[in-house]
């Protein structure tokens, strides 16, 4: 079917699609307004990072101070502090949880037993959907000091009760276990599928070369989700000032600041709690620009070096 | 014919040497990896039995730190004293009421939103989506957020509990997927007879949508019933304090010392123990989320494998 179409101006074409679909148009308002209340004002708000915002005289009243913040940032002990945790706590948490739910999917992908199978993934599934409090008080139930079952082993084994959430050697560690116990299970999902999109030739031609199973996962499983693995590892770096806020912010207290206090916490607690708006927005605002700029130029090698993308 | 044969013959011969190399070093290997999963489902799955498990204890018990896996000396005490908390009772009706008005509104503003980006000849539909896929890249952050729901007067009403997240731009991108893969033919024939883009909307692609809007619907439930992040901010009053928030409080205030003077009052008063009651409270959070998860768990992986298509 051809339709010949008399030449008219861009702009008058384009207007009268808008109108012919009117109420289509229609249908962006509200998601639009969404937008530009709660996501575009905000961004606007970062401003305030610039003055000294008071919650009296609004953005239009209060001083401009330029980056008396961000100064104020940089000579922060307490930010040195903040930024020092926030990169400990990630980086242990990549370190042990990145390739974790990989190596899980690995292994399950060997389990012939289709029924085991589904059991085990219904299980290892669950805790993603169980909130950051809940998992916190079923861990503070396990790790107590005096009632919890783990204190009580450790004790008739003859070694030392340890108060979990309360030593400042232990608590970082507490937060990566309780993180992978949530998680591992559920990050198996994206590898178990790209494991099932493997062509089953490879591993047949493998084993005709004699290849053993590890031979096959390191030479076969492991090359065939390279691409997946290197994409899921760039989504974790652009999270790298993102060390779990709601998580600690449930499972920390005053004793454990000292190495639990990551820039989300600590916004929260001088913004919110100490009302320093400006100054927690300038940290605020330090940890979306870095995430952000992680987050494109990943994307962007990613798209160079293997041709896949996030978006 | 013979070439035929000959290939038939070599899978025979590979089948073989399959079974052969399998009954050595496979084994084992077998053998590890169901052990592996057995111990990683018991894992998983044993902070839910120890606290299901104590919160049916005596005080006693509790106390000295022996409950495991099953209940000492059984009582349901803890139960009754649950689920007569004034404020339990309170929080759990304002998270239900929440999460139901949430998960409606969050549906009906993703799927108008959804739909007109998911037509192709939409004017404005690619910078429309960048407008959407950035906010999911760069966000105003905690503070200017918090101002400018402060501005909307939003803050101490049950609107802060749910309007911050109305639309999960995520969500969106998977519901905007589902509707890309609907023939065209079928709103052709309706837009031939006259019919609307909204009377397309509601009375052709919707009915049709119902796997993805049930998929999303559970997404944004669950987020909701898990969040306590947006009712710590915005919520003061105790009228309006979500289930999340309270056990929260409730955590931390058994957790070791601290205490919230009445609550452990009034749980002395019943000679049970505080840990009990919060075992209890812990239990009776996380039902509904168990009650749902089996339709959960069969939308959620699809639901995570459709939204790492390319939006």
């Amino acid at each position: 079917m051809k339709v010949t179409r008399v030449p008219r101006s861009n702009r008058f074409h384009t207007w009268r699609t808008i109108v012919k679909d009117w109420d289509l148009y229609l249908l962006l308002v509200p998601g639009l307004l969404f937008l530009f209340l709660l996501k575009y004002t905000p961004m606007y708000g970062l401003i305030i990072a610039f003055q000294d915002f008071s919650i009296f005289k609004g953005i239009g009243g209060s001083a401009w101070v330029g980056l008396k913040h961000f100064e104020r940032l940089v000579v922060n002990e307490q930010f040195f502090n903040v930024l020092t945790n926030t990169l400990l706590i990630s980086s242990y948490k990549l370190m042990f949880l990145f390739p974790a739910p990989i190596i899980v999917a690995i292994l399950l992908n060997e389990i012939r037993k289709m029924m085991f199978k589904r059991i085990v993934q219904s299980v290892i599934y669950l805790p993603h959907f169980i909130s950051w409090v809940i998992i916190s008080g079923l861990f503070v139930n396990l790790l107590s000091l005096n009632d919890g079952i783990v204190n009580t082993i450790l004790a008739k084994l003859g070694a030392e009760r340890i108060a979990f959430f309360m030593d400042q050697n232990v608590f970082r560690g507490l937060l990566v276990l309780t993180e992978g116990w949530k998680e591992i299970g559920w990050g198996t999902i994206i590898y178990l599928a790209a494991i099932a999109a493997i062509d089953p030739q490879l591993y047949e031609a493998a084993k005709m070369d004699g290849a053993n199973k590890l031979q096959q996962m390191i030479h076969v499983t492991l090359p065939s989700i390279f691409s997946t693995i290197v994409l899921m590892l760039i989504l974790r770096l652009g999270n790298m000032l993102e060390a779990g806020t709601e998580q600690i912010l449930v499972m920390y207290n005053p004793v454990v600041y000292d190495v639990s206090d990551v820039i989300g916490t600590y916004v929260y607690r001088v913004g919110i709690g100490a009302s320093d708006y400006s100054f927690s927005t300038a940290v605020g605002m330090f940890e979306s620009i870095v995430a952000f700029t992680l987050v494109v130029s990943g994307n962007a090698l990613c798209k160079k070096f293997l041709g896949r993308s996030i978006w | 014919m013979e070439l035929a044969r000959n290939s038939d013959q070599k899978q025979r011969q590979r089948k073989k040497n399959n079974v052969i190399k399998d009954s050595i070093g496979e084994r084992i290997f077998n053998i590890l990896n169901y052990c592996f999963f057995i111990i990683l489902g018991f894992a998983t799955l044993f902070p839910f039995l120890n606290v299901i498990a104590k919160s049916f204890s005596s005080e006693a018990a509790v106390v000295s730190g022996i409950v495991t896996f099953f209940p000492i000396d059984f009582q349901i005490g803890t139960y009754e004293l649950v689920l007569g908390n004034k404020q339990f009772l309170n929080s759990f009706r304002i998270t239900i009421i929440v999460t139901i008005i949430g998960t409606l509104g969050s549906l009906f503003m993703t799927v108008l939103a959804a739909y007109p980006l998911s037509k192709p000849n939409l004017k404005f539909r690619k910078p429309l989506l960048l407008i959407y896929v950035f906010t999911m890249l760069f966000n105003g952050g905690i503070i200017p957020t918090y101002l400018v729901m402060r501005e909307l007067s939003m803050v101490n009403t049950v609107w802060a509990l749910f309007v911050p997240g109305l639309i999960n731009v995520f969500y969106m991108l998977i519901v905007k997927n589902f509707f890309e893969a609907i023939p065209d033919s079928l709103e052709e024939s309706a837009k031939l007879d006259g019919a609307s883009n909204m009377r397309i909307l509601f009375n052709i692609i919707l009915p049709l949508s119902k796997p993805v809007l049930a998929t999303v619907g559970l997404f944004y439930a669950v987020l909701l019933w898990n969040s306590y992040f947006n009712a710590m901010i915005y919520i003061t009053s105790s009228d309006l304090k979500t289930l999340q928030l309270y056990l929260k409080e409730l955590i931390a205030s058994t957790q070791e010392v601290m205490t919230i003077a009445g609550q452990i009052d009034v749980n002395r008063d019943l000679n049970q123990a505080p840990e009990a009651v919060r075992a209890a409270s812990i239990v009776t959070a996380t039902v509904p989320i168990l009650l749902v998860y089996p339709f959960l768990q069969k939308h959620f992986v699809k639901g995570v494998l459709v939204g790492s298509v390319k939006g």
